[in-house]
């Protein structure tokens, strides 16, 4: 355990290094957060669309910001280069389990996000007149879909990273995966309000359980059995993609090729 | 058994063939198509513990290949490998505790952070308690000068000052078996003289030791046996005095003369022999074939033209040697 806390703080440090950075991304994605509340602030207007009012689609956008920023202080980009540039050589001379060794690095992102989640949540309270908040039991229930996120936006992120080792690529693999987890998790626009043709594969999927499901536990959209069922399947996609990336692993170690000295 | 065992060891890479330019790569795209490469060759190798092994060869022999294979890295194609009874690819973890590596052209250090930071990390990934760690950072600072180091980002390290620190990282839980891939690479004179001293006491303190390089300066001294390799395969494993004593035909004496000799007048009685006049009229260098003429027979020659003050014999060089051997001159 004592490593993985290690490398944990190690990869909060050097997100902290990298503050200004950080910054300049925090401010982009703040910018989009802001974005998309005036449109639908505007869309609204006239009435509620899809079963979502103005109240309820704020506090879904900033839910949904929310998914979106667990674990990208990070980067996948860091877990991928580290494939390219050949550090993969050093870590895999270490005595840590691999894949629970990048999980504590992507961790160590969380602290960054918690604050930028905290000021972006102040901010709509306080120039947009208030939030709608959960009691409660359903508070619980969001609480746990939340922290359930990350690992699965982790085991997503490594499973995507792995395509490097045969790809020998990144940047397309990665923007396919942004693009895909974006439509199909609800963070772009609630799920109900996609056409028939594309919510279908987005309920089979386990991006939903990205933002949808932590969505609806929070606006109390699913409540009793139907929000432990929600809760039962995100577990249940942490569990088989955590475990699918192991198999995923232990082949691309016989397709890896470390380059140069 | 040997600590590291290796038998018929072999990786074959695939290459994409690719034909040059746009049409070439597009071309790639469709019709995938890939040359074998054997980048490394049906090596055999036994190690046996505190022994210390120079693995040489030229560019592109395969040595790092090799290195990753025996560090569990890379899995093989062909052939296997036991570290300490463990086969390193599929046990990974337990390897990783007996083993230090080093690979002299990435770092392990963490770039934006200091030095002190990334051998804290690896003191709670080995496990080792706070005297054991404190103990080992006073010894590291004794011969690397570590100290200094600690409180630096790693990125602000010179090239000299992060492969110190990068020793202390791969041998800081001191490793049973150290694996050092071109540990000099880049450094300058007085850099390196360090990092080879280092090495000489860590083969002292009974490390068993691997080192890869194409500086064959790193060596003697260093290492007592060479293991020679080309394009994959090996071609020498044996004492590094041995290695000299079958390769290096050619010796050089100097010689200090009582008084001015011409070199002609040594020459008209050493035939077959080379003879150069020196700086100054009473030295000369004598260059002979050890196959064909000992020491003795020369000095015995020289006394009867002239009487010699003092006498001085060039070992032989082994980047000679080693050259001689890659260029296929001296294939057993
Ligand atoms: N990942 C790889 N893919 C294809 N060829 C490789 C790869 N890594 C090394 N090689 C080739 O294998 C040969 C041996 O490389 P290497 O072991 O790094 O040599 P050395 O360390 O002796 O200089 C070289 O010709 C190199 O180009
Ligand atoms: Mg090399």
């Amino acid at each position: 355990m004592k490593p993985y806390l290690g490398l944990l703080r190690m990869s909060t440090r050097r997100i902290l290094t990298y503050r200004l950075n950080s910054l300049i991304l925090w401010i982009g994605g703040a910018t989009f957060l802001a974005g998309s509340l005036a449109v639908w602030h505007a869309l609204l207007s006239e009435g509620a669309i899809g079963g979502y009012d103005w109240d309820q689609m704020k506090a879904y956008l900033l839910v949904g910001w929310a998914t979106a920023s667990i674990g990208s202080a990070y980067g996948d980009w860091w877990m991928a280069s580290r494939i390219f540039d050949g550090h993969v050589a050093t870590d895999l001379t270490k005595p840590l389990d691999y894949q629970w060794a990048r999980f504590s690095e992507h961790m160590g992102g969380l602290a960054t996000e918690f604050i930028a989640i905290t000021i972006a949540a102040t901010a709509i309270v306080t120039f947009t007149g208030g939030l709608v908040v959960p009691g409660p039991g359903q508070a619980l229930l969001f609480a746990v879909s939340f922290l359930l996120v990350a690992p699965l936006k982790f085991t997503i992120a490594y499973i995507t990273t792995m395509a490097c080792f045969w790809t020998q690529n990144f940047m397309g693999v990665s923007w396919a995966k942004d693009a895909i987890v974006t439509l199909f998790s609800g963070a772009l626009i609630p799920l109900a309000l996609l056409p028939a043709w594309l919510a279908g594969p987005a309920a089979v999927l386990p991006f939903a359980s990205i933002t949808a499901t932590p969505a609806a536990l929070y606006l109390g959209q699913a409540t009793g059995w139907e929000a432990l069922r929600l809760l039962a399947v995100q577990a249940a996609w942490v569990l088989v993609l955590w475990w699918g990336a192991r198999l995923i692993w232990r082949r691309a170690l016989r397709a890896l090729t470390v380059h140069g000295g | 058994m040997s600590l590291v065992e290796a038998r018929g060891l072999t990786k074959i890479f695939r290459r994409p063939e690719k034909d040059p330019g746009l049409r070439g790569s597009l071309k790639h795209l469709v019709q995938r198509r890939f040359k074998e490469f054997r980048a490394v060759d049906g090596i055999e190798l036994s190690i046996e513990a505190g022994e210390s092994v120079a693995y040489v060869g030229p560019n592109g022999a395969g040595k790092s290949t090799t290195i990753k294979l025996l560090t569990g890295i890379l899995v093989p194609t062909a052939g296997t490998v036991r570290v300490a009874g463990a086969e390193p690819h599929t046990d990974r973890m337990v390897n990783a505790r007996n083993i230090g590596v080093l690979f002299g052209q990435r770092t392990q250090l963490w770039w934006d952070l200091p030095v002190r930071e990334s051998l804290a990390l690896l003191r709670d990934m080995y496990d080792l308690s706070p005297a054991f760690y404190k103990q080992r950072l006073e010894r590291l600072d004794e011969v690397l000068g570590l100290a200094d180091l600690l409180p630096v980002v790693a990125r602000k390290l010179s090239l000299g000052q992060r492969m110190r620190a990068d020793l202390a990282a791969a041998l800081l839980h001191q490793p049973k078996i150290v694996y050092l891939d071109e540990p000099t690479i880049g450094l300058d004179i007085s850099v390196k003289d360090r990092v080879r001293q280092f090495l000489r006491e860590l083969r002292e303190d009974g490390t068993t030791l691997m080192l890869t390089t194409h500086d064959l300066g790193d060596i003697e001294d260093v290492c007592e046996r060479i293991v020679i390799i080309d394009e994959g395969r090996k071609i020498f494993d044996g004492p590094l005095a041995q290695m000299k004593d079958r390769f290096a035909r050619v010796r050089r004496m100097h010689l200090q003369l009582a008084e001015p000799t011409p070199a002609e007048k040594l020459a008209e009685r050493l035939p077959d022999v080379e003879v150069i006049a020196g700086d100054s009229p009473t030295e000369v260098t004598v260059t002979f074939d050890r196959f064909t003429h000992t020491a003795g027979q020369i000095i015995a020659g020289v006394l009867d033209v002239v009487e010699v003050g003092e006498l001085h014999l060039d070992e032989p060089a082994i980047e000679d040697v080693v050259r001689k051997v890659y260029a296929g001159e001296l294939l057993r």
